[in-house]
């Protein structure tokens, strides 16, 4: 692939083009300047002549860049709407992956603890093993992996999109708050019979002010880890 | 209202013809893009040079509207993109093809002295 087409793609990724329509555009063109240059050679050039020729007849990197970039349609969501990819989208992501925590604290309550007050450890007269045990840890993991998978999928879309740091930054702080702040209540209602009801509570500090806003800062260090590791490596040791 | 749209509709067709020079060939055949810029050159006699690599946004966008569908395809070991037209993308080139017909019929019209001659000098 010539130099040229690195410095094409650079430019497409910065101009919002969506990553799969410019991974496909220069294979494609990778593709026809390998036809043109084999059709520059059937006319009697040498290779070196004839690559020259074929990228000139292929066009310059402005032009090809320009009649990408005017095309909206071909933009990424990032680009064109990087409120609702970096705000709503995480949030929405994050909530997703709550409720599925939830469930399976909820189901693991109600098949596993029928007798129990609420689902946690310290008030159902001793450890759960096995399969309860598993259960429960999955949903755990879930709970608190959550923020952090957000977190590095912001970053990944950051990075894919060579986006500047203010929209992935609001993003990662949005997902960490909600992470760190983020309260589980499981109650059974006093009437004989009643089942267990397990709800979510965000974005309030609450009694515990301390753990949120250390919650807050170690979950923001993990998520943000690879969007560091990215933009210093693109700093500092690209070509 | 109406003369806005019909003001803003000219720019854009013209915009439009290489989408219409691209929904005509890929209507008869699938091809890839190298084998349509080449077909454009050949049955226009190289009047019409689109330039080569700018042909994919083209393909993409129209392919994103839903006006062609893609596949890869295997021949003579090389991976290649195949493009094809789908209903809606006839459906674009006969609207198309109209609007420039008519076009092109007025622009004939008023070189030939039609009811525009004392326009031209």
């Amino acid at each position: 692939m010539p130099r040229s087409f690195h410095e094409l793609r650079e430019r497409l990724l910065r101009a919002g083009v969506a990553p799969r329509h410019v991974r496909r555009y220069l294979a494609e063109l990778s593709d026809h300047l390998a036809d043109l240059t084999a059709e520059e050679e059937r006319t009697g050039r040498g290779r070196a002549d004839a690559e020259a020729a074929a990228l000139a007849r292929l066009g310059g990197v402005d032009e090809l860049a320009k009649a990408m970039t005017e095309r909206r349609q071909l933009q990424s969501w990032c680009a064109r709407a990087p409120w609702a990819m970096f705000s709503v989208a995480p949030l929405l992501f994050l909530a997703g992956a709550y409720f599925v925590a939830c469930s399976i604290l909820w189901s693991g309550w109600k098949i596993f603890l029928p007798g129990a007050d609420n689902p946690f450890g310290a008030h159902i007269g001793g450890p759960v093993y096995g399969i309860e045990n598993i259960y429960f840890q999955t949903g755990r993991m879930i709970y608190f992996g959550a923020p952090v998978l957000v977190g590095w999928g912001l970053a990944l879309m950051a990075a894919r999109q060579r986006l500047k740091a203010v929209w992935p930054a609001a993003g990662l702080v949005l997902v960490a708050w909600m992470g760190a702040t983020a309260r589980v209540h499981a109650i059974r209602p006093a009437a004989h019979g009643a089942g267990g009801q397990v709800s979510m509570s965000f974005f309030t500090l609450g009694p515990s002010a301390q753990q949120s806003m250390i919650g807050f800062l170690l979950i923001l260090s993990l998520a943000v880890l690879p969007y560091v590791i990215w933009r210093l490596r693109t700093r500092f040791f690209s070509t | 209202m109406s003369s806005m749209a019909a003001r803003e509709t000219n720019p854009n067709f013209m915009n439009g013809v290489p989408e219409l020079l691209i929904l005509r060939l890929l209507k008869q055949e699938e091809m890839y893009g190298y084998e349509i810029v080449q077909a454009i050159r050949e049955r226009t006699d190289a009047v019409i040079a689109v330039g080569e690599g700018v042909v994919y946004p083209v393909l993409h966008g129209l392919e994103r509207d839903g006006a062609l569908k893609s596949r890869r395809k295997t021949v003579n070991g090389r991976s290649r993109i195949y493009y094809s037209v789908t209903a809606a993308g006839r459906r674009r080139l006969a609207d198309l093809s109209q609007a420039w017909t008519s076009l092109a019929g007025a622009i004939q019209k008023m070189l030939t002295g039609g009811q525009y001659a004392k326009v031209i000098p």
